[in-house]
């Protein structure tokens, strides 16, 4: 006789089976300890007695055992000890990392700042902290939120160093997933925000974390609100401009530990941004936030080495050149006043120091926008027929000269796309393969054209150098065809290259075509604040602290523009170093307790 | 697990599935998968929903598992799916070590295959008298696993076993059976005593005789996650309380009841990170005949 057996939905009415306290896990919980409850999951024996009144089936006994055996092999069998270094055997992280893994975990208890300086590897001890708690099965559910560029790169880091099966949130219904990265734009707009806010995550990760600085603003309450058991807030600059900010990071993940806000400011705060009783604050502070520093050793970076290679420009650039900078000085005092269109005549000069298709375009767009009785038309007419007498590229030739000379990968770096299309025709009339790299591709093709250049290509073009990172440890060569005036831009080309990971020393070439402005740059970034042997990460600190008022390149513009001759600029562009000397020399004192 | 355990436990697990080797060495298999085995790992529902209604003839997927530990070099430069083409067909080609997502696919795919057995020991080969019967008692061998959790975790196996003739208890049960060579099929010239208790009180007892097991262990962390539970509640509440304490102002009305709410929010936060808690759960079980009357 067959007895009909409930099928799982509706055994919840009519639970045939005879019953030893509770089903599948207890409804009242044992004690086991006064403070201790134990709760009881017991759902394959009742899948035992299913089997058992129905006869069959039976699992394999090897399967069986195998089960065992897996359940054996990641077992945690230690509170302590950091497994997840057994299961990343691929990778190897660097001894702070690890450290602050350890630190985070065992003395933190998962809520932390991570606020190592630039370029330590902030999202790695991340990884490693994310991966022990999956591992250990504290955490399933998971938040990333990262500013909307770094998305993608987060999905990639945590799914090819950490097989962390992490996706891009896209749609909504991917919310539903473990471990989603999102942009905090996206997470805090409705719906998402409503869905977010319905969930209970186990660990929830904010990168760039000094955005949430204001309690005031959307992104604070929306991370303030959401439900979270641990939670990790990485940033490298904790404090920007006032103490309140550091107290108000804390308070979102330990609301107290610095005391109520009166407290706070009593104790802490002498001035705005100077702190008092900073023992006592960075006790407390110690307990919630870690900063690694450079200095503190133990990283260790390989060198750049940085050559500068003089041109002289040939006769017809030089004429061109020196037509353009006419061009741009009389004209800079027609439309005194205009800064944008003032700024965009400096563009013209810094071109011709580049290739003759860059000016040639931005030329004739000019000449477009004039109107057709404009006495400027003929000006620029004669400017083009200027373009039309120059051959050959001096910067072009010099560079192919030295990548013959290197034999080995290397990344040339231009601000403009008519330069880049130039070099990549040249360097294919040369039979060097190049690939070009650029802002406006998207992700799929960057990464096929990375792809390239490290299995195929010696050359690689690249017009952007920030943004989603590239990282090309393996090259070691870079060329500055061009120099941005924002050495933010520089710092980012060479970081491509020379960061966490690379082996070699690397060698960084910038072209100076003499007597142009471009000679007052490099002479500036080289030779003055000398930023290529800086630290990494030393000049964000100095940029931001000089940058409040205006940004570094429009100062430069306006420079040219203003100064009546070369000496005049060159004195002008002396101050600005000497300004900028000053401000590294105070960071440094400021960083020495 | 090292190269050679993985490398013993991937092969087991696809022999034991039915599948076919088509090449196998210390460093690699390459393992045309069967119908069971490609249901199980290769993540295609709606192809096999396919071939059960059509019932067409299925194609299972063919892998090449390498065990070396691949330099990270090695994989940044791989594509993250990469394959062969062979006049048999595509090869999908993946690393295979200890923390790969395929292996954690394999334990989690031996787990959901490995649940629940009845097997039979078999008796010693020209031991047994061709008339008489052997008697063969009835075990409930069941694996535990005990997770001792606050902020940190850590897990304990216990592979006990009961005698349903008897109640008696084997703490070391699932280690002597690994030893036995088992059978699903009731060997002939055996006969299966009276079960004494039914399967049902063989668990109750099993869980019961743990339980006072657990009871006497070392209860230090517990304490210890107490006591940083109970800190974590008097910090915030020392921040909440004199903040909504000073909201007495009508208009600060709505102001008062978002920050209650949120002081709340953190105090179950403290809780769900903090409170020590123990949890008991059966990994797999099976019911076990074996020689001898206990």
């Amino acid at each position: 006789m067959q007895i009909p057996f409930p099928s799982p939905a509706d055994t919840s009415t009519s639970v045939v089976s005879p019953s030893i306290p509770g089903s599948s896990s207890d409804p009242a919980p044992r004690k086991l300890h006064p403070f201790v409850e134990m709760h009881v999951e017991r759902s394959a024996f009742e899948d035992l007695e299913r089997r058992v009144e129905r006869n069959g089936s039976w699992d394999d006994w090897t399967l069986y055992q195998l089960a065992l055996e897996a359940e054996e092999a990641s077992l945690v069998t230690d509170f302590h000890a950091l497994q997840c270094l057994a299961l990343l055997p691929h990778f190897e992280p660097l001894p702070h990392q690890v450290d602050t893994a350890r630190k985070v975990l065992h003395e933190m208890r998962g809520r932390a700042i991570l606020a190592d300086e630039v370029g330590l590897g902030k999202t790695i001890e991340a990884g490693l902290i994310l991966k022990e708690y999956l591992i250990r099965g504290l955490v399933k559910k998971v938040l990333i939120l990262v500013p909307a560029s770094l998305v993608l790169q987060w999905v990639r880091e945590l799914n090819s160093k950490f097989d962390i099966p992490a996706i891009a949130q896209r749609k909504t219904y991917m919310w539903d997933n473990d471990i989603v990265v999102a942009s905090m734009d996206t997470a805090k707009r409705d719906p998402n925000r409503t869905i977010l806010l319905d969930y209970e995550f186990d660990l929830i990760i904010v990168d760039e974390a000094h955005k949430l600085k204001n309690k005031r603003t959307g992104n604070y309450q929306f991370i303030n609100e959401l439900r979270k058991k641990y939670c990790l807030l990485l940033t490298a600059t904790p404090v920007q401009n006032d103490l309140s900010e550091l107290y108000n990071l804390i308070t979102l993940l330990k609301p107290g530990q610095l005391g109520g806000e009166g407290d706070f400011a009593a104790n802490f705060v002498a001035d705005r941004r100077i702190p008092k009783n900073e023992s006592k604050l960075h006790e407390a502070l110690g307990q919630v936030m870690i900063r690694n520093r450079r200095s503190d050793g133990g990283v260790e970076f390989t060198k750049r080495i940085v050559t500068n290679v003089p041109l002289r420009l040939s006769p017809e650039e030089m004429a061109l050149y020196q037509g353009v900078t006419d061009y741009v000085r009389k004209h800079a005092t027609a439309e005194m006043g205009d800064l944008t269109s003032m700024l965009s005549l400096v563009t013209l000069q810094r071109e011709v120091c580049s290739s003759r298709d860059a000016v040639f375009i931005t030329l004739i767009n000019l000449f477009k926008k004039t109107t057709e009785d404009s006495p400027l038309r003929a000006r620029i007419w004669e400017l083009v027929e200027l373009i039309r007498s120059i051959k050959a590229n001096t910067k072009a030739e010099k560079t192919m000269e030295l990548v013959q000379q290197m034999n080995d990968k290397v990344i040339i770096f231009t601000e403009y796309r008519a330069t880049q299309e130039y070099l990549l025709k040249f360097f294919k009339e040369h039979d060097i393969t190049a690939v070009p790299y650029r802002g406006g591709m998207n992700r799929g093709k960057k990464d096929w054209m990375m792809d390239l250049f490290r299995r195929k290509a010696q050359v690689m073009i690249a017009t952007e150098a920030g943004g989603e990172g590239i990282n090309l440890q393996f090259c070691h060569h870079v060329i500055n065809f061009d120099l941005p005036w924002n050495p933010m831009r520089v710092e980012q080309r060479i970081g491509r290259v020379h960061r966490l990971g690379q082996t070699d020393d690397v060698q960084i070439f910038n072209l100076c075509t003499l007597g142009t402005i471009e000679e007052h740059i490099v002479h500036l970034l080289h030779e003055k604040i000398n930023m290529f042997e800086l630290v990494i990460g030393e000049l964000d600190d100095i940029i931001q602290h000089l940058e409040k008022e205006e940004s570094l390149e429009r100062r430069l513009a306006k420079m040219v523009l203003e100064s009546t001759d070369g000496e005049q600029l060159r004195q002008r562009i002396d101050g600005l170093g000497d300004t900028l000397l000053a401000t590294k020399n105070q960071i440094h004192r400021e960083n020495k307790p | 697990m090292n190269t050679k355990q993985v490398h013993k436990f991937v092969t087991s697990y696809l022999d034991s599935m039915g599948c076919h080797f088509i090449e196998k060495s210390p460093s690699s298999v390459t393992v045309k998968l069967s119908p069971d085995a490609d249901r199980a790992l290769t993540n295609r529902p709606y192809y096999w929903s396919f071939v059960d209604r059509t019932g067409a003839e299925p194609e299972t997927m063919t892998y090449r598992w390498s065990f070396e530990n691949p330099s990270m070099a090695d994989r940044a430069a791989a594509s993250p799916i990469s394959y062969v083409m062979t006049e048999s067909g595509r090869i999908v080609q993946e690393d295979v070590y200890f923390g790969s997502r395929r292996l954690l696919q394999l334990f989690e795919a031996s787990h959901q295959g490995g649940r629940c057995v009845t097997l039979f020991e078999e008796p010693l080969r020209g031991r047994s008298d061709p008339l008489g019967s052997q008697p063969y008692t009835a075990w409930l061998g069941v694996n535990f696993k005990v997770s001792y959790e606050c902020d940190m975790k850590r897990e304990e196996l216990y592979g006990w076993g009961i005698s349903l003739a008897t109640g008696f208890i084997d703490e070391k049960f699932m280690e002597t059976l690994k030893l036995k060579r088992l059978t699903p099929r009731l060997p002939s010239n055996v006969h299966i005593l009276r079960n004494g208790i039914s399967l049902r009180k063989g668990m109750s007892q099993l869980e019961l005789t743990l339980e006072r097991k657990l009871k006497n262990v070392d209860f230090t962390w517990a304490v210890e996650a107490e006591q940083r539970r109970q800190d974590e509640l008097e910090r915030i509440r020392l921040y909440y309380q004199p903040m909504l304490e000073a909201m007495t102002h009508e208009d600060q009305k709505a102001q008062k009841e978002e920050q209650t709410a949120r002081y709340l929010q953190r105090e179950a936060e403290i809780d769900w990170q903090y409170r020590p808690r123990v949890s008991m759960s059966v990994m797999n079980c099976g019911i076990f005949h074996l020689p001898g009357i206990h």
